[in-house]
């Protein structure tokens, strides 16, 4: 759940240009610059938020607060939790759900879609070709020192084969809607992907929120996330094997996301294990079981490569399994995300995903990119120094948001330190504009305001790519942020793709 | 030539350590001038032996023990036939560093230049080259050649020193280590410089009137470089020398750590002893299985008796370790 963008213009600095509708709840909200979901630049609402404008507008605010409430203790209650690191006073956190979903059409849903699966298809070309002949890099289109500088390259991986050619087989991209309404992506998040549980979890408790408004708006339905996840690592087994184990290996339950490993994990009714419950035999993987070592045929790792082999990888780390990469390797054993895949969502990278995907597909990206600048091209790095106060700098391969710097909101002192680190070592920090996120509906107690978010689509790829049609709608809770990071206070929302 | 050469590693632990693996870079490589011509392994407690080849071209052997041991004994055998090496040219044309940039080199090349692991470009690196004076401004061949001396001369050879994870800077700063360490200084020299090096650990076979380091009966480390128009030249800075027919290479790598002798994990109490004994003897004649139909019945030049190697097993535990 990584991500952080900045605005040049925040929505919360400039009076409401327009005051939506009439209704109470609607006093404070705020229209800016920024695409907002449910209002028109005219403050019309859109015809998707119609049934819910109606609804907000009948209903006396001591009701809503009653509903939200409600949400949360169901939160509370289920335990879906978010630990946030570095935060003395309490690991886990509730995530802050919004009560108030965010529609999505059926065309918008459509054109996600194609353009996912499009990303999605050409990013795992790309990863089977960087880790065997290098095509892409030999035709000039990514430069080999980009790869072979990315921190997340691993060179374990050449020439080892990957069952179905699947790299990417759980993902969850980060898509931002621009002041055109235009849907862009942030960012590919190939390796262990979150969040999708909160998916899960918005809709239980929005749906009880606002039953009949759900049966009017025709939602496309997401409960049958986890049997689709289930059915693609069924899909990456060896064929030979006829009731394959599955089981979901977690870091721990001191994990941000370890709530969401034991829910997958109950949904789909695999084990959910630790390193330490694994070992490795013979070439094989095995898990411990009262009744003795029972094989394992897929894991599905909540785990980074860095840490899921301490004989290959990180030598220090106690919560992977010794040896599962030579039974990995031997293809005795399937790894879900496939290792290395970090390579492809590397910040750098992420510049070339538009080519990448003419050079594999020959066909233009359907979801375009935020403009990007590398800062290991000079003509780009000077531009960057030059406009450090509007743009928003990421230290390449590093996630979370804690290398970075967002021009805007720094002070001078601050720009200047980043400045000399870029200076530094310019080939390892991209910049992009201070973009824009779409804002939509939040109640916050007092009424219904505008919030800037962003959406998480999740896409399973095995034999064949396929979205649950839903995703992750993260918040920036406070008034005129744009960190929709759950390990930065963001929440999130219920996202409804209409049928029709 | 034709080389036996026997390894043998025992691990003891102080009480029994359960869930060992452990992987193996011990195979003699089997290409240019070397020949390997035969090649066993087993363990002691038995287990199945895996291999599989990485991306260098290592052959790599793997295996694990489940049940309580106290000590682990890993023994190798193989049989290897060098050709002599082609000598050097004096020095290269000053303009063959154009053949070196980047966009010249091919894949493998090119990851040779690089910037992680333990043999990277550093301030105390920057200092040692211009303290030798060691510059782009001769051809690469000369460079190259002019660095391995000034690491041979600048370095004392000091068992003691360093151990597998002292830091390069480090090295630098005390300027003493073993084969290793000379290795990686040298090493992130050449590619601060520009030049793509690589690591090589393997065996080198002592003659009596020279007196090469280490001692007699252990494993060894040198480097490679690419030159243009020559290809990966070997050059022993531990030695002062060329790497030639006496070097059997095994592994090679960014660095050590790519391709340690042995590398393995163990659940129990986390220290153990290592001792380990090589033996690397001339043979006059190839072991290959069909050879060795003819000659089993005129067995003069038998490689070690068991007993030598039981003795010279003590006596050299005392070793460098790795």
């Amino acid at each position: 759940m990584h991500q952080e963008i900045s605005a040049a213009k925040r929505t919360g600095d400039t009076p409401p240009a327009i005051r939506p509708g009439e209704g109470a709840p609607f006093r404070d909200y705020a229209l800016g610059a920024p695409y907002d979901e449910m209002f028109d630049e005219s403050g019309g609402v859109r015809a998707p938020y119609r049934e819910l404008y109606t609804r907000l507008i009948a209903l006396p605010l001591e009701e809503l607060y009653r509903r939200q409430m409600a949400c949360e203790q169901s939160f509370l209650h289920q335990g879906i939790t978010f630990t946030v690191y570095g935060d003395d006073r309490a690991t886990e956190r509730i995530i802050p759900t919004d009560l108030l979903p965010r529609i999505i059409t059926a065309k918008e849903w459509a054109h996600i879609e194609r353009g996912l699966k499009q990303r999605i298809l050409a990013l795992n070309l790309f990863l089977k070709d960087i880790y065997h002949d290098a095509l892409i890099i030999r035709d000039g289109v990514v430069p080999r020192d980009l790869v072979y500088g990315a921190p997340n390259f691993r060179r374990e991986m050449r020439g080892v084969s990957v069952p179905r050619d699947a790299y990417v087989s759980v993902c969850g991209s980060d898509i931002i809607r621009r002041e055109d309404g235009a849907f862009v992506v942030l960012e590919d998040n190939l390796r262990v992907p979150s969040g999708v549980s909160y998916m899960l979890a918005n809709r239980e408790v929005v749906r009880r929120a606002f039953p009949s408004m759900f049966q009017a708006t025709h939602v496309r339905p997401i409960e049958q996330y986890p049997q689709e996840l289930l059915a693609t690592l069924r899909a990456l087994a060896p064929p030979h094997r006829e009731n394959p184990r599955i089981v979901l290996l977690t870091p721990g339950s001191f994990n941000s996301a370890y709530y969401e490993h034991t829910f997958l994990a109950r949904a789909m009714g695999i084990e959910l294990v630790e390193g330490r419950d694994l070992l490795v035999h013979d070439n094989f993987v095995y898990m411990r079981t009262t009744s003795g070592l029972s094989r394992v045929d897929v894991i599905y790792r909540r785990i980074d490569d860095d840490f899921i082999d301490p004989l290959i990888f990180r030598s220090d780390s106690i919560l992977g399994v010794p040896g599962v990469f030579n039974v990995y390797r031997a293809g005795n054993v399937v790894i879900a995300n496939a290792l290395g895949n970090g390579v492809a969502d590397d910040k750098a990278v992420y510049a070339y995903v538009p080519r990448i995907i003419k050079y594999y597909l020959d066909e233009d990206a359907i979801l375009p990119n935020v403009e990007t600048f590398l800062c290991r091209e000079p003509r780009m790095l000077s531009h960057v120094i030059g406009n450090l106060d509007t743009l928003v700098v990421k230290a390449v391969g590093e996630s979370g948001g804690y290398g970075m710097l967002v021009g805007p909101h720094a002070t001078q002192k601050e720009r200047v330190a980043f400045r000399d680190r870029v200076l530094a070592k310019p080939k390892n920090y991209i910049a992009q504009p201070t973009i824009s996120l779409s804002t939509a509906p939040c109640f916050v107690g007092t009424g219904v305001e505008a919030r800037h978010v962003d959406l998480r689509p999740f896409i399973l790829h095995a034999t064949e790519t396929r979205l649950v049609p839903g995703a992750l709608t993260r918040v920036a809770l406070r008034r005129g942020s744009l960190v929709v990071n759950s390990s930065q206070g963001g929440g999130s929302k219920d996202t409804w793709v209409q049928v029709i | 030539m034709y080389y036996a050469i026997r390894h043998l590693t025992r691990f003891r632990y102080p009480e029994p350590i359960r869930e060992s693996l452990m992987e193996l870079f011990m195979q003699p490589r089997s290409e240019g001038g070397q020949r390997l011509n035969a090649f066993a392994v087993s363990t002691q407690p038995r287990a199945q032996l895996f291999t599989y080849e990485d991306h260098l071209g290592n052959t790599v052997h793997h295996f694990n023990v489940l049940k309580d041991h106290a000590e682990l004994q890993i023994e190798m055998h193989a049989s290897v036939e060098m050709a002599e090496i082609a000598t050097l040219p004096e020095a290269l044309s000053s303009d063959a560093w154009d053949l070196l940039r980047p966009e010249m080199l091919n894949a493998e090349e090119y990851d040779m230049l690089h910037t992680q692991g333990l043999a990277v470009p550093c301030e105390g690196i920057s200092a040692f080259l211009s303290e030798h004076a060691i510059t782009r401004d001769s051809d690469p061949l000369t460079t190259l050649r002019a660095l391995a001396w000034a690491v041979h001369d600048g370095f004392a050879y000091d068992t003691d020193a360093t151990d597998v994870d002292t830091p390069l800077e480090e090295v630098l700063k005390i300027k003493r280590g073993v084969c290793q360490d000379f290795s990686h200084v040298m090493i992130a020299g050449a590619r601060a410089l520009g030049i793509p090096a690589r690591y090589v650990s393997g065996y080198l076979y002592h003659r009596n009137e020279i007196d090469d380091r280490p001692a007699p009966d252990a494993t060894h480390s040198w480097v490679e470089a690419f030159m243009p128009g020559l290809g990966w030249i070997g050059i022993d800075p531990t030695n002062k020398t060329l790497a030639g027919h006496r070097h059997i290479r095994v592994g090679v790598g960014r660095d050590y750590a790519d391709v340690p002798p042995t590398r393995g994990t163990f659940k129990g109490r986390h220290y153990s002893e290592l001792a380990y004994a090589v033996s690397v003897q001339p043979a006059e004649a190839p072991i290959r299985p069909a050879a060795m139909l003819k000659v089993a019945r005129k067995m003069d030049h038998a490689p070690v008796s068991a007993d030598e190697r039981g003795e010279a097993f003590y006596q050299q535990q005392q070793q460098q370790q790795q």
